[in-house]
């Protein structure tokens, strides 16, 4: 009884299996097949003219006028520029599997100065003394910019297309309420944070749950008291935290941090957070980069303005904060013509003004006119070209395993700032096998 | 004691509908707010999907709206790229699941059925395997991307999820053939059926409600990876909806609105499937006790 | 493969359909297995083995790769960040291993009914596992602002002193994000316990309530040593998940202030792609895994067990 059931079952099953079988296959093939072929459009197309660039442009507004650029670029060009966005903080890490990849991508957004000199030492980038030549872009970039441009054997790398500038901004309807006038140097920045005080104000605003805004204020107390060159040589780690200099400038944050002169808990908030109780009128300053203005309400615009951080020392020199954007081409590129072709556009004042025009950060060409530009950004610009060194911001200017430990000890001392000296030796500790190891 | 199995027979622990009506209204009183509180961050989330950034801005998130932007939605939806994202993460899970149950099948049979030297090792293999903390994999999987040219494609994804889960799938299954009968096999044997075809004919129909709801979960946790995206993809056009969304966000300006609004809308595969699947996902968690 | 019938076997010279189907048997299983074996073991076995190597080099990722004995490690455990993440693991684990079982357990058994609604609050309780942990950390982080949700109601209710600073306080931001973190894992542990609810045997039950047992009594002596292999599955899965926890931490502080929310996975990720210590940032992951895998272990020495009862 069971063999011969089975062997019914048996013969009933070969028949539709035999079906069933060739119907899988059939159907199994294309969808294979259809599979295959994704994955061959999902690998890099190396045909002829396209050029990939990999963009941080993640704000929207940064995103649209990057993408107007490039539509333009393509219409009159021979190459076909696809742009690839990854989040902007995401790319600073994804960055270095990108370049170190085997297709890497032709062009790519990033930061002038030791930010990029990390990928040139490791000879990941294209050098691009021949562009500068052939643009003539020696006389184009300022020298501050140039130099953050090239590596340290003194070759370009870099094209920098954007910069923008770091001040303290305020309200100047609060300032006219209580008569206070611009402070110009130290003491009178104290007499403002007073006067905020006694109104029931928060005298300046800062979130530090991104750790940098507190670097923002390393820097500008480190050099207004110190001078730009000294700040320079610490980024390089070329002179130690734990010094006497350094301790001055902490000591100018320690007398801010006595007065309870910022928002209570800054940890808790991001930057985009603290600009609430500024846009509310709770609080009367913010040390911040230009871009706040894109934060900032709309409806609220005139009622923003900034000005230069505080002399603190007289005769240091004065040093700003200017982060400058821009981008390079990957060593390995696919399409080397292509990418020297995209940024020698870049790099020129045709597509540098249509971004201006679109609402970008300040150009860095100098035929870039300055009439394009709404008063403040003008102003801030200008009060770039008066200064003494551009400076590229604490976690761009020196390596970033410095920077992170130099951010973390910000916060560390913001909680204890009683244990400065303790912080400091054990930051220098760090600086000391950071710049050790690097080559 | 019952099994998690071939059958079983959904037992509840005292049926609740011989209850006084006092007790069940004592159960609504307690969980419906229960659940409202609960459920807080996800309004919030859906409020601030709603509102304008300036709204956000200006007056804190937790103010009531002073706006109502359901473009954020569309906005999302193509300027912010999702569709293409949506697509992108299908184009991955789906393969993904196909290698990983089909392969996992393939063993979990041979180490249901099979005694031979080494079978529990290598079945300890997959289950320890998928308890590995992923940071250990990181950096060697995105080098064997790139030395196999797969980096930057699809299927890079693919193939690393497809590989990695076939640890938990392994575990799930084995457990699971385990339960059926032996005598379907020994019928088969007799009957001179050669072992793939029993795999074929017998085995993968009757692992249908375990392969269902293994499916539902690893759609889930595929659909849901962020992490090994952002490591093996680079190109926007590639990227599925959670490298996707993230890309939203700027260096300087976070659009909250629209990148809630576009989570939401991420969101919609994984809810409609749990939904439908309840049953299957409750199931499939439960495989692994395998008594 | 062909079919092959018993009859065709007699066929072969030289071996007998017994010794025939012997062979077919030895070999097969691992026919079956060297497809799955080989995936496994080039993307999930093989690196991780790489990684363990590339933790005695000083890779940077990008240009070099040289072998430096155990410098790695010699300096993870002279660094405070790595003593601070480890016992905030500890903070995790424990959390991971006793709110959720406890709280997941007890709506599982709140739910275990078919009144109407049940399946909504289910999914309720259970939806903030699909949600995207990058939204669950950016709305948290809103509610544990200083002037957030949680302590405007903390000051309805009557509360008078300072805001608290959920996430800006060394001493509570670790909690703080566990909190978010619980509020997620809930859900999932409920669901276990539902499924191994199901699997209870009525009968035992109902026979020690004829017994004269009372409900709590029953619950304590038969229903729970009943959950037991979900539960042992759970807590495991728990340990494994608060070791591996990243997301939120990532999201919601990057670890800090100053590297006091740290954890392994957090700490492992910055040295590797932020700081480009490649060679150090696997050491971490290393350790990482011998951490999980003392308890993995663990959980499969029991199932080893378990296989030999069997």
């Amino acid at each position: 009884m069971k063999r011969s059931m089975s062997r019914v079952l048996q013969s009933t099953h070969s028949r539709r299996d035999v079906g069933r079988q060739a119907v899988a296959l059939g159907l199994s093939l294309p969808v294979l097949g259809g599979l295959v072929g994704l994955g061959y459009t999902g690998a890099y197309a190396q045909d002829g003219g396209a050029v990939n660039l990999a963009s941080n442009a993640s704000d929207p507004a940064v995103r649209e006028r990057l993408e107007g650029l490039i539509n333009n670029y393509n219409e009159g060009g021979e190459y076909a520029v696809e742009i690839n966005t990854t989040e902007h903080e995401a790319l600073k890490q994804a960055i270095r599997t990108y370049l170190a990849s085997d297709s890497p991508p032709d062009v790519l957004t990033w930061f002038a100065g030791n930010r990029m000199r990390f990928f040139s030492n490791a000879g990941l980038l294209m050098p691009l003394d021949d562009i500068y030549e052939a643009n003539g872009w020696e006389t184009a970039y300022a020298e501050g910019i140039r130099s953050v441009s090239k590596d340290s054997d003194d070759l370009y790398y870099f094209v920098p297309t954007s910069y923008y500038h770091w001040a303290v901004w305020y309200r100047p309807s609060m300032f006219e309420e209580f008569g206070i006038e611009i402070p110009e140097n130290w003491d009178q920045f104290l007499g403002v944070v007073d006067t905020l005080k006694e109104n029931g104000k928060v005298p300046i605003s800062i979130g530090t749950l991104a750790p940098w805004t507190a670097a923002g204020w390393f820097d500008y107390l480190n050099m207004r008291v110190n001078g730009p060159e000294f700040h320079i040589q610490l980024m390089d780690g070329e002179v130690a935290y734990n010094t006497p200099e350094v301790k001055d400038a902490f000591g100018r944050w320690r007398e801010l941090l006595d007065k309870e002169a910022f928002l209570p808990q800054p940890e808790a908030y991001s930057w985009q957070d603290a600009v609430t109780p500024f846009a509310q009128g709770d609080a009367g300053m913010y040390l911040m980069g230009r871009f706040i203005m894109d934060q900032f309400p709309e409806e609220l615009q005139d009622d923003l303005d900034f000005f230069r951080f505080p002399v603190i020392e007289e005769g240091v020199g004065l040093g700003e904060d200017a982060p400058t954007d821009g981008f390079f081409a990957a060593a390995q590129a696919p399409n080397p013509e292509g990418a020297k072709a995209l940024l020698t556009y870049l790099g020129g004042a045709e597509a540098q003004t249509y971004l201006v025009e679109q609402g970008g950060s300040p150009a860095v060409h100098q035929d870039v006119s300055l009439d394009l530009y709404d008063d403040i950004t003008r102003r801030g610009v200008e009060m770039l070209q008066a200064s003494d060194l551009i400076a590229q911001f604490y976690d761009r200017d020196t390596h970033p395993d410095m920077a992170q430990h130099g951010m973390s000890a910000f916060q560390e001392f913001w909680n204890n700032p009683d244990d400065l000296d303790g912080i400091l030796d054990g930051l220098d500790e760090e600086r000391q096998r950071v710049f050790e190891s690097d080559a | 004691m019952a099994s998690a199995s071939v059958t079983s027979d959904p037992y509840v622990y005292r049926k609740r509908r011989n209850w006084k009506p006092l007790r069940i209204a004592f159960y609504y009183a307690f969980l419906i707010p229960l659940l409202l509180i609960w459920l807080v961050p996800i309004f919030m989330t859906l409020l601030t999907s709603v509102r304008s950034l300036d709204d956000i801005t200006l007056n804190g998130p937790f103010s009531w709206p002073s706006s109502f932007e359901i473009e954020n939605f569309s906005e999302a939806w193509s300027s912010g790229g999702l569709n293409r994202y949506m697509l992108n993460s299908f184009i991955i899970t789906i393969p993904a699941l196909i290698i990983c149950l089909s392969l996992s099948s393939l063993a979990a049979f041979a180490l249901a059925r099979f005694t031979f030297k080494g079978n529990l090792i290598i079945y300890f293999t997959f289950v320890g395997g998928s308890l590995l903390p992923f940071q250990i994999l990181m950096l060697p999987v995105y080098q064997l991307s790139n030395t196999l040219n797969l980096y930057d494609t699809y299927w890079a994804l693919i193939i690393f999820h497809g590989a990695f889960q076939i640890g938990f799938c392994t575990f799930v299954l084995r457990n699971f053939i385990r339960t059926i009968p032996g005598e379907i096999f020994d019928a088969a044997r007799i009957d001179g059926a050669s072992e793939f075809r029993i795999y074929h004919q017998h085995v993968m129909p009757l692992s249908l409600p375990a392969l269902a709801a293994l499916a539902t979960l690893e759609f889930t946790w595929i659909f849901n990876d962020y992490l090994w995206a952002l490591i093996l993809v680079q190109r926007d056009k590639l990227k599925p909806v959670t490298t996707g969304l993230a890309s939203l966000r700027g260096e300087y300006i976070q659009a909250f609105n629209i990148q809630f609004a576009g989570t939401l809308i991420a969101v919609v595969p994984t809810v409609l499937l749990f939904i439908f699947l309840q049953r299957y996902f409750i199931q499939g968690l439960t495989m692994g006790s395998g008594k | 493969m062909a079919e092959i019938t018993a009859r065709d076997v007699s066929s072969f010279s030289g071996t007998t359909r017994k010794q025939y189907w012997r062979d077919i048997h030895r070999l097969t299983p691992y026919l079956f297995l060297i497809l799955p074996i080989a995936l496994y073991c080039a993307w999930v076995i093989g690196p991780m083995f790489y990684s363990v190597w590339m933790s005695f080099t000083n890779a940077d990722g990008i240009s070099r790769q040289d072998y430096i004995g155990q410098a790695n490690f010699r300096r993870l455990f002279n660094d405070d960040i790595f003593w601070t993440s480890l016992l905030n693991n500890f903070k995790w684990l424990i959390a991971f291993i006793t709110f959720p079982i406890v709280a997941g357990l007890g709506l599982a058994i709140l739910l275990n009914n078919d009144l109407p609604g049940t399946r909504f609050f289910k999914a309720g309780f259970f939806s903030p596992m699909v949600v995207s942990t990058v939204v669950i950390g950016l709305v948290w982080s809103w509610m544990y602002q200083p002037y957030g949700m949680i302590n405007e109601v903390l000051s309805r209710l009557g509360r008078d002193a300072m805001p608290i600073g959920f996430l800006a306080d060394p001493e509570i931001v670790n909690w703080a994000i566990i909190g978010a973190a619980l509020w997620r894992q809930v859900g999932y542990v409920m669901l276990l316990y539902l499924a191994g609810l199901k699997n209870v045997d009525r009968t035992l039950v109902e026979a020690s309530r004829v017994d004269g047992a009372s409900s709590f009594q029953s619950f304590k002596d038969i229903v729970i040593p009943m959950l037991q292999p979900v539960t042992v599955i759970i807590v495991v899965i728990s340990v494994i998940d608060a070791l591996r926890s990243f997301d939120l931490v990532n999201i919601m502080t990057r670890g800090g202030p100053f590297n006091q929310s740290s954890v392994l996975a957090q700490m492992m990720y910055i040295e590797a792609f932020n700081n480009y210590n490649m060679g150090y940032g696997a050491a971490i992951a290393t350790v990482l895994a011998l951490i999980s895998i003392v308890f993995i272990f663990a959980y499969l020495r029991r199932m080893l067990k378990d296989e030999m009862e069997y």
